[in-house]
């Protein structure tokens, strides 16, 4: 009786609001689409971070023996092998340093050429062009700023490539991304509160003689308040839907696609966690909004 | 109908008003003024008093629409100054409220507009299908609980606005200016009924300007002027000066 009765009251004033329940679902439904896509980029991005610092490498590029452009080796002739083998040594013996390997003149040839598409260039260059390097593994990616110093300083070393400088301005990209992402998220968010407060509103002015005498024969508060909140949480909870799918299809279309070239997929799992948060979000709010609106509107 | 029950009843009022006095926000003149008055269980009592003496303050102080400023309202054996507000649905349950415009439900019919009073209080639905035809009976309105308010006439719309009031048995029926929209013909009618819901035991507190109905009922009158209380009779008559 009583949920019946309730049910009908809900589905009465959703339609006599039809175009503000249209504003609030598509509200909830955008808004609740980039929240949850923010959310999508903040895992995206642990994932990929963690991925690429166990890739990332510090490269030390050494002075070739001839006309190599870096200023520093203007005064350091090239290393011979046994200084190398010492260098190498000094390497090992750092404390962040995990391993070291040396990539020989003919090796770096190899991979600059198994790395180029471009044929002019490929021709152009000659083993022998290309530096030697040692690439080293840091214990923490993240803690590099003493070795790389010593290294540049270091007699011989042409130049210090540290990798992760590179993908951290990916990251930084990321991050700016998933910060718009959830700027814009909070505004949808706000906008939508409100306008399920303004709905609430309208229908609690639609059925202000209904409510009156459910007031005058003694229905409890939450009898006559509560096909109100139901009405603002079924509108959310609808726009949440719709937030779903659009979170699911950019799952498939934007982040598959990127994890491809990233390297990393999101899984399915993260998605529906994400779902699920950002509908309890939704609701959440749908409830609170039509809440306070209608304590303020309903008075008993 | 025993002329002077509060003389004979040894139960607690069903009302009573202690010195209370009601003034609005943004008016310096009291909408009553230090009025004491009790009703007993099952008294027939008219408010009777020009426009603006007070008559619909008092009633919505009875409901809890409204707080005294000073004084203490008893209703049903509730102080209402104690009483929280999640338990004003519980009193206003056992009071029933008629009023001069009806305020019925325009797209629900007669048994609807009953029903509901019932429904939203959370009856079981075997009850509303037993008590809602009794009622309707009761007020004079048997064949037409199918028909919309649209379809009927004032002082049926009025007595569709009683049922509503008295399905739920309260303990008192208020009726605020019930045949104010009403020719004095229909009127009758309607005051038959309220005698009729007076007889099984509720108590009626009636507002009302209408002369002619007072002077023909005999019951207890109790007149206000300016937010003070003129005149309480029992048996009386409406008076001279209107």
């Amino acid at each position: 009786m009583r949920a019946n009765f309730i049910f009908s009251e809900v589905w009465i004033g959703l339609r006599r609001n039809l175009t503000m329940t249209i504003a609030v679902v598509v509200t909830v439904a955008v808004g609740m689409a980039l929240l949850g896509i923010g959310l999508m980029i903040n895992s995206q991005v642990g994932r990929l971070s963690s991925y690429w610092n166990d890739q990332v490498e510090v490269n030390v590029y050494l002075c070739k023996a001839k006309d190599d452009p870096f200023p520093k080796c203007r005064d350091h002739p090239a290393l011979s092998d046994e200084q190398k083998a010492a260098l190498k040594g000094e390497i090992q013996g750092m404390q962040q340093v995990e391993s070291v390997t040396f990539v020989d003149a003919s090796q770096a040839y190899k991979i600059f050429i198994a790395g180029t598409a471009d044929t002019v260039l490929k021709s152009a260059v000659k083993v022998g062009d290309l530096p030697e390097s040692f690439q080293i593994k840091l214990r923490d990616p993240n803690n590099y700023a003493t070795t790389v110093q010593t290294l540049e300083s270091t007699a011989g070393v042409s130049n210090v490539i540290n990798q992760k400088d590179l993908v951290d301005k990916t990251f930084g990209f990321l991050g700016k991304l998933q910060w718009s992402a959830l700027v814009i998220a909070l505004t949808m968010v706000f906008a939508a509160a409100l306008l399920i407060g303004n709905t609430v509103r309208l229908s609690a002015y639609n059925r202000r003689r209904e409510t009156g005498i459910m007031r005058l024969v003694g229905a409890s508060n939450l009898y006559i308040q509560l096909p109100f909140i139901m009405e603002g949480t079924i509108a959310g909870l609808i726009g949440g839907v719709f937030a779903a799918v659009l979170l699911i299809c950019s799952k498939i279309i934007i982040f598959d696609g990127l994890g491809g070239l990233m390297s990393v997929q999101l899984s399915w799992n993260a998605v529906s966690g994400v779902i699920t948060l950002t509908m309890i979000v939704g609701v959440l709010i749908c409830i609170l909004a039509s809440f306070i609106t209608l304590r303020r509107y309903l008075r008993v | 109908m025993s002329p002077t029950p509060r003389l004979a009843s040894r139960d607690a009022p069903v009302i009573h008003f202690d010195n209370v006095t009601k003034v609005y926000t943004n008016q310096n003149r009291p909408a009553l003024d230090h009025v004491s008055v009790d009703v007993d269980k099952g008294e027939f009592v008219f408010l009777v008093g020009p426009s603006g003496s007070g008559k619909s303050t008092f009633l919505r102080l009875v409901l809890k629409e409204e707080r005294p400023n000073s004084g203490a309202i008893h209703v049903a054996g509730k102080d209402l100054a104690r009483l929280s507000n999640f338990k004003v649905p519980h009193l206003r349950r056992r009071i029933g409220c008629v009023f001069q415009d009806f305020r019925l439900l325009p797209n629900k019919n007669v048994y609807e507009n009953v029903a509901f009073a019932l429904e939203v209080i959370g009856k079981p639905r075997r009850f509303i299908r037993k008590v809602v035809p009794e009622v309707i009976e009761l007020v004079g309105l048997e064949g037409k609980a199918h028909r919309m308010p649209d379809e009927l006439s004032g002082g049926e719309q009025q007595r569709v606005a009683m049922a509503r009031a008295f399905v739920n048995r309260p303990m008192i029926l208020l009726a605020d200016e019930p045949t104010g929209n009403i020719d004095p013909a229909t009127s009758i009618g309607i005051m038959k009924v309220l005698d009729r819901i007076n007889r099984t035991g509720t108590t009626v507190l009636m507002a009302t300007h209408d002369a002619a109905i007072v002077d023909s009922m005999r019951k207890r009158v109790v007149e206000l002027e300016d937010g003070k209380i003129v005149r309480d009779q029992s048996r009386g008559v409406y008076g001279q000066a209107y």
